[in-house]
């Protein structure tokens, strides 16, 4: 059974008033492709009703519908007629299923990447080797320090570490 | 006309042909790019942002900070120019964040006021359109592209704030300068597929799947693209698409930027087109199209 939770409510709502005009009319799934290709498993207008009513558990724990399989393709947030910014919204919700750590492990590899090297693709031998045969300069990256500083004030580090340890 | 130029992490560590056929055309437009040290990742609107959006202003903002001098920045990927628009826009509409910002950054020393101007290489080539048709040298007859915006670099809207979200002109419009015929196509403004790799692989396979299908049924020759993780869907998995559903796709996928330096008059060894997954050349032996 289903719960709502109204501190998890408040919680969107502080960080996005926009979620209280939608009126439910459903152009966000009849506009979003992956709602299309999974008959309605994927339904974006589902999210936001389960965002209304404070389902948390339904949202974060058993993520059904799944907030990660949007294609951030931004369709809903162009058509919706009330102007609610649902992948914002949405970006709110996937980033406390982080914090709950419930998110695809291609994310986690991702942010260490960004953690240990401060870029997503850190430079091979080989692609230095073909950025010099292309004749392209060398590229200067962020200090690391630099970077490892600020991600453990915005506590990312903290986040990803407990990640790891799951 | 000085911008400074960020690279990203897709581009110059995954995919440098691109960039070298980026930094060429703006070298004969007369359109300088500055390198600039010190950037880390954008970060990704598709990775970082989803899973904190706070360390995604941070990071964003503390690129931002590093390029303010010329006439603002530019990206050859429309993922990272999403995420610096962003960062713009979110530190803008509310002084609050623009404040958090501005104390994760004192921690290194930085301020960031979200100032710095944004643009995709797209929309300055769209800005010297005229300049553009007049450095074609060798036209490119014969190539019916199917263009692909991809979601980023037209949505949202609010925050990209260039061309339509819905019926996009200007990559075609540039496409169309070079001598090139754009050819109309179903699915042509539906997502490519490639965030949901992280999510749902299958899922991300069919998308691209179906857009391949309509383009190779529109008699389209060729595919151009303007974002690299498009670029990547769309040319890596072709193979992979017709060992398990038998297809028999073998569309040359051309970055603008790759286009553009051909009808410059640049050859495709100096611009690493031997890299491409699928070959060009065939296209170009079947057009007669000689450098």
């Amino acid at each position: 059974m289903s719960v709502i939770n109204f501190e998890f409510r408040n919680e969107v709502l502080k960080h996005n008033a926009s979620l209280s005009y939608c009126y439910q009319c459903s152009t966000c799934s009849g506009g979003c492709p992956v709602a299309l290709l999974t008959e309605g498993k994927y339904n974006p207008r589902k999210i936001i009703e389960e965002a209304i009513l404070g389902l948390q558990d339904k949202l974060v724990n058993e993520q059904d519908p799944n907030p990660w399989l949007c294609s951030t393709c931004q369709k809903c947030v162009e058509l919706c007629p009330q102007k609610v910014e649902l992948t914002e919204i949405f970006t709110l919700i996937k980033n406390l299923c982080f914090e709950k750590e419930k998110y695809p492990e291609a994310f986690s590899a991702q942010a260490q990447a960004v953690l240990e090297h401060g870029i997503a693709i850190p430079y091979s031998k080989a692609i230095i080797t073909r950025r010099e045969k292309l004749g392209l300069p060398n590229i200067n990256i962020a200090p690391i320090e630099e970077i490892q500083t600020l991600l453990k004030e915005t506590n990312f580090e903290k986040h990803i570490l407990k990640g790891e340890n799951k | 006309m000085v911008y400074d130029l960020f690279l990203g992490c897709v581009i110059p560590a995954r995919l440098p042909y691109l960039e070298a056929s980026a930094r060429k055309i703006f070298e004969k437009l007369d359109i300088e790019l500055k390198d600039v040290d010190g950037f880390s990742c954008c970060p990704d609107p598709t990775g970082i942002e989803l899973i904190d959006h706070k360390t995604w202003l941070a990071l964003g903002a503390r690129n931002l900070s590093l390029c303010n001098k010329n006439g603002g920045v530019i990206s050859f990927c429309s993922g990272c120019v999403e995420t610096l628009k962003g960062v713009n826009y979110y530190i803008n509409k509310d002084l609050s964040v623009k404040k958090e910002v501005n104390k994760y950054l004192q921690k290194i020393g930085k301020v960031y006021e979200g100032k710095t101007k944004v643009k995709h290489f797209a929309e300055v080539l769209y800005e010297n359109l005229e300049k553009v048709k007049e450095k074609v040298e060798n036209p490119l007859e014969g190539f019916k592209v199917a263009v692909h915006y991809g979601c980023h670099y037209l949505r949202p809207s609010e925050i990209i704030e260039w061309d339509d979200p819905f019926e996009p002109v200007t990559v075609d419009a540039i496409v169309e300068a070079l001598g090139a015929e754009s050819v109309d196509y179903d699915l042509k403004m539906e997502c490519c597929g490639n965030p949901l790799e992280k999510s749902d692989k299958d899922l991300s396979l069919l998308m691209i799947d179906n857009k391949l299908n309509a383009i190779q049924k529109s008699g389209a020759n060729c595919v151009v693209v303007v974002c690299p993780a498009c670029y990547q869907q769309f040319e890596f998995n072709q193979r992979e698409l017709n060992k398990i559903n038998n297809t028999n796709y073998n569309l040359p996928i051309f970055y603008l930027s790759e286009v553009v330096a051909l009808a410059f008059g640049y050859k495709p060894e100096e611009l690493g087109l031997n890299f491409h997954r699928i070959r060009p050349n065939a296209l170009f032996e079947s057009l007669g199209f000689n450098f």
